[in-house]
């Protein structure tokens, strides 16, 4: 009896002693892992104390229990160097969150180990370096409701154990290498609110067992490898959200069960191989804020009830075959993206765009859209692209007029007339293969945002006006390629210093190349070559620009490698005068063409500056004098043509020249040497007639003698016997003197043989 | 029934033939990818070879023939150092080879002999060793082949002179040996095209066996 509370007491004392020897294995094991670390980072600062006892629940990121017990480890972004290996898992039976993500040094495997925390409800070790297999032991605690092991290195297949937990609420496992398929245990995870597999190597088909995620609103699958149908299972998950399960390998239809999800927002299904026409239902039941269906195959019409709650922002249909769209689509005021470019859309514009206050990106290239624009298209416009459609009329005041339009593209339609274009955010103005007229385009001069301007393809006349040069400080591609501009290359065009691509070609333009063109400080420099970006983006959107452009002899759209050209076109012209030997201080230019103008004088001496060039062409001018040698420096060029000129001299020789043609030189009646046929063999390089080699000397020899021997003996014969016909008398002689030298003989051999 | 199989048939084998110069011009990017794969490109030539594109005829150093077809690969003189592998025996429309002046090392791949419609082969002035592959003759539109200045080793494969389109050919510079042969096109190539090959041995002696003696 009086023992027993005693004994009671030393129970007591003995489990208070547990506790603290609990605390000092925990502290212990902390501090042995600190220890083993290859640089602790914040660890150090973090896990000291100021007493003399080391309570680790007075530290940073600890967190304990009434009893003294490490229940909570968070050491996120500390900049901790080492692995997980000297980690004691074992001491630390008490602990429901560990938190060790953002430590992008924290390196090695997960040990299984880790399956001893049997009280473990949150286990964060995203964004680390980890590697190898997610260990089959973490499936042993089955208190997990988080599982983060994102933005690691992870290998191997998830083991079906895992997704065997029905205690997971959030399944984070994106962004490794994980590899195998979706195992069918998945159906189990009855609590899973959250499922993000993105961005691995997961194969094989989404298992059917989905369908028992009835409490999952998130499902992220995209960027894997996964194949089959979509299950048509899927429209049992009541809670689906968000479904994103773009950049797969997936095909076959979407499943008509879809449109039954009473609580889908988002449906991204961009980037696979899906086709058939989409379920006229989608949008019936749920609210729909955003809809990728885009790089698929689908055919038909575009869902008419998309918009039917008004919540529809982001509809994006691009690169498919759709070929109609509802007419709903015009009310559905909710717009603030609308990507449908290149399908076969034949619809009018204005019935297409109506009232969309909050559009701010419209893309409808590539389609057959007909008709006039809208007049009322928004004011929070961003980008407007219509290119390659049958769009016909005006550009719209308000458009024009837009303060937020950085994109406007109108190429390859029938517009016909352009107005004052007051936009002061626009960046990127591509006009180009209309029918519009009139002289150079009235813009709002001063533009300190425009990079690109191309109205080229159409019929616009006039002179280029000077004031270009100071209107547009930061313009990077200029193109009026192929309208009726006449009169001189304004000189102001040196003032601005960003250029790089000018295309004047196939236009009227006559006088001279101004020389102080070579002050453009864009295309004297070398294009930056440790750029990692190397196209455009045009601000505040994701668009990248593109231009087309023609060199090498073939007209190409380069965007990609778009901030690489830079270029001047002048070609099919009447410019008159010398080449500007200044001209040659572009040392960016990779393509420089000139041809079909009247350019005469010489070819500048120091061409061999324009290291860079890949393409010269200067032919079809009247340029004469000789090849200047220093063209042999240009060891990138790969299209040279110096054709129907007057030039004159030796072709000079070097390693990139000996690679050119007959053709590229041709019709220079004073130009010879490799590799034209003809030899420069005197001083004066006078042409020699066509030889071949020493052979063909020899024949012209023997030719011209049995020649003149032929000759020789017809003058010989119709002197002598044309003589005789002719003239009576001397023929008598003749004959006479004949008859007496023959009686000579006679009587000579007769006295000589009696 | 046989008449509508056969129909298909003819329907799809003229889509792939459709189809096939794109498959084509993308497998000629890969090689060029590949290609590349194997360099060291300091002063950043090769930026634009970007293999997300359709073809490589937007590609700066690469240009096509009117059916999107590589036909000259210009990189002389580009601080480029690296291997030759096989794939550039892939780019079966390619006229000009033009490598020279860099520091490409290993051997010339034999694969470089499927290049038949080659018109020119400038590889000089590079680190190139191993033997000059007797592949090469089957380059029947060669007219230009430059190897000099290298260090090409092994004897000239008597193979070469069934190349009845060659024009000029440079193999000084090397360290070949054997001998030279006299027939076919190298009746008219100067001695130049041999000089400063140590242990090259002078024209062969016709009328006697033809073996490579010191090689």
């Amino acid at each position: 009896m009086p023992s027993s509370p005693i004994l009671f007491f030393l129970l007591f004392l003995c489990f208070f002693c547990t506790q603290l020897s609990c605390t000092k294995t925990e502290v212990q094991a902390l501090l042995a892992w600190r220890s083993s670390l290859k640089d602790p980072g914040r660890l150090t600062q973090m896990w000291t104390s100021n007493n003399i006892s080391t309570d680790p629940c007075q530290w940073d990121g600890i967190k304990c229990n009434e009893a003294g017990s490490i229940i909570s480890l968070s050491i996120s972004g500390c900049q901790i160097d080492g692995t997980l290996d000297k980690f004691n898992f074992s001491s630390f039976p008490n602990l429901t969150e560990l938190w060790m993500d953002h430590n992008e040094n924290l390196h090695g495997g997960i040990p299984k180990e880790i399956g001893t925390l049997h009280n473990l409800q949150y286990l964060h070790l995203s964004s680390n370096n980890l590697v190898g297999e997610i260990p089959v032991t973490i499936s042993n605690l089955s208190n997990l409701e988080d599982l983060d092991l994102s933005f690691n290195q992870l290998t191997g297949a998830i083991p079906s154990a895992i997704l065997n937990m029905s205690s997971l609420h959030y399944l984070y496992l994106g962004n490794n290498n994980l590899t195998g398929q979706i195992p069918k245990t998945i159906g189990n995870l009855i609590n899973l609110e959250e499922l993000h597999l993105s961005a691995n190597y997961i194969k094989g088909a989404i298992p059917r067992e989905i369908e028992h995620l009835t409490n999952l609103t998130l499902l992220s699958l995209y960027e894997n490898e996964l194949s089959g149908q979509i299950p048509l299972e899927i429209g049992n998950m009541t809670e689906l959200r968000i479904a994103d399960l773009r950049y797969n390998k997936l095909q076959g239809n979407i499943p008509a069960t879809i449109a039954q999800l009473p609580n889908l927002s988002f449906l991204y299904l961009g980037n696979n191989q899906l086709n058939g026409t989409v379920t006229p239902y989608l949008g019936n039941n749920s609210y729909l804020e955003g809809i990728d269906l885009s790089n698929n195959n689908f055919v038909g019409t575009l869902p008419p009830l998309l918009c039917r709650r008004g919540e529809l922002q982001y509809l994006q249909a691009a690169n498919n075959s759709f070929i109609l769209l509802p007419i709903t689509l015009k009310n559905c005021s909710s717009l603030t993206e609308l990507d449908l470019h290149e399908n076969n859309i034949r619809a009018d514009v204005s019935q297409t765009l109506g009232e969309h206050p909050n559009l701010s990106l419209i893309d409808l290239s590539k389609n057959r859209f007909y008709g006039r624009l809208p007049s009322n298209l928004g004011g929070n416009i961003l980008s407007l692209s219509l290119e390659g459609n049958e769009i016909s009329g005006d550009i719209p005041k308000e458009l024009a007029n837009s303060t937020s339009l950085a994109i406007l593209n109108l190429s390859n339609n029938n517009f016909s007339s352009l107005p004052l274009i007051q936009a002061p955010a626009l960046e990127s103005l591509h006009a180009s293969n209309n029918k519009f007229t009139g002289e150079f385009p009235l813009l709002q001069q001063n533009w300190t945002n425009l990079v690109t301007l191309d109205i080229g393809k159409n019929n616009f006349y006039g002179k280029i006006p000077s004031w270009i040069g100071s209107s547009f400080p930061v313009l990077k591609i200029l193109r009026l390629g192929s309208n009726q501009f006449e009169g001189y290359i304004p000189p102001q065009l040196s003032m601005l210093n960003n250029l790089r691509l000018l295309d004047f070609s196939n236009n009227n333009l006559k006088g001279p190349i101004p020389h102080v063109l070579s002050h453009m400080h864009s295309m004297v420099i070398k294009t930056m070559t440790n750029e990692s970006y190397i196209t455009y983006f045009v601000s505040n959107t994701n668009e990248e620009e593109s231009i087309d452009f023609m060199w090498k002899g073939v007209e190409a759209t380069y965007q990609e490698t778009i901030a690489l050209l830079t270029g001047i076109d002048f070609s099919c012209n009447a410019l008159s005068g010398e080449i500007p030997e200044d001209l040659m201080k572009l040392q960016g230019l990779i393509s420089l063409n000139l041809s079909r103008n009247q350019l005469s004088g010489m070819i500048p001496n120091n061409i061999g500056n324009l290291t860079s060039l890949e393409v010269l062409d200067l032919s079809m001018n009247i340029l004469s004098g000789t090849i200047p040698p220093s063209i042999s420096h240009l060891t990138s060029l790969d299209t040279l043509s110096l054709s129907h000129n007057k030039l004159t001299g030796q072709i000079p020789s070097g390693p990139q020249l000996q690679t050119f043609n007959m053709s590229d030189f041709s019709d220079n009646v004073g130009l010879c040497g490799f590799p034209l046929p003809n030899n420069c063999l005197t001083h004066n390089n006078s042409i020699v007639p066509l030889v071949e080699n020493e052979a063909g000397y020899k024949k012209i020899e023997v030719i011209w003698i049995i020649c003149s021997v032929i000759l020789g003996y017809v003058i010989g014969f119709w002197v002598y016997f044309g003589a005789l016909y002719w003239k009576i008398s001397l023929r008598f002689a003749i004959f006479q003197f004949t008859d007496k030298m023959q009686d000579k003989m006679m009587k000579w051999c007769g006295r000589y043989f009696h | 029934m046989a008449s509508s199989s056969l129909l298909i048939s003819l329907a799809s084998c003229l889509l792939f033939l459709a189809v096939s110069p794109a498959l084509a011009s993308n497998s000629e990017g890969e090689a060029l990818c590949a290609f590349k794969s194997r360099l060291s490109d300091p002063n950043n030539v090769l930026q634009s070879w970007d293999q997300s594109l359709v073809n490589p005829c937007t590609w700066f150093h690469v240009t096509c023939d009117s059916q999107n077809r590589v036909i000259r690969l210009d990189l002389g003189n580009s601080n480029i150092t690296g291997t030759l592998g096989p794939e550039l025996g892939r780019l079966q429309h390619l006229q000009y080879l033009e490598l020279y002046r860099n520091s490409f090392m290993g051997k010339i791949p034999e694969e470089l002999g499927n290049l038949k419609n080659l018109v020119s082969m400038d590889l000089y002035e590079n680190q190139l060793e191993g033997e000059i592959p007797k592949s090469l003759s089957k380059l029947k539109s060669l007219r230009f082949m430059r190897l000099n200045n290298n260090k090409l080793t092994g004897s000239i494969p008597r193979e070469l002179v069934t190349l009845s389109n060659l024009k000029v050919l440079d193999f000084s510079n090397n360290d070949l040996c054997g001998t030279i042969p006299v027939d076919g096109p190298f009746s008219t190539f100067p001695p130049e095209s041999f000089e400063n090959n140590k242990r090259l041995n002078g024209p062969e002696l016709l009328g006697l066996a033809s073996y490579d003696f010191g090689c």
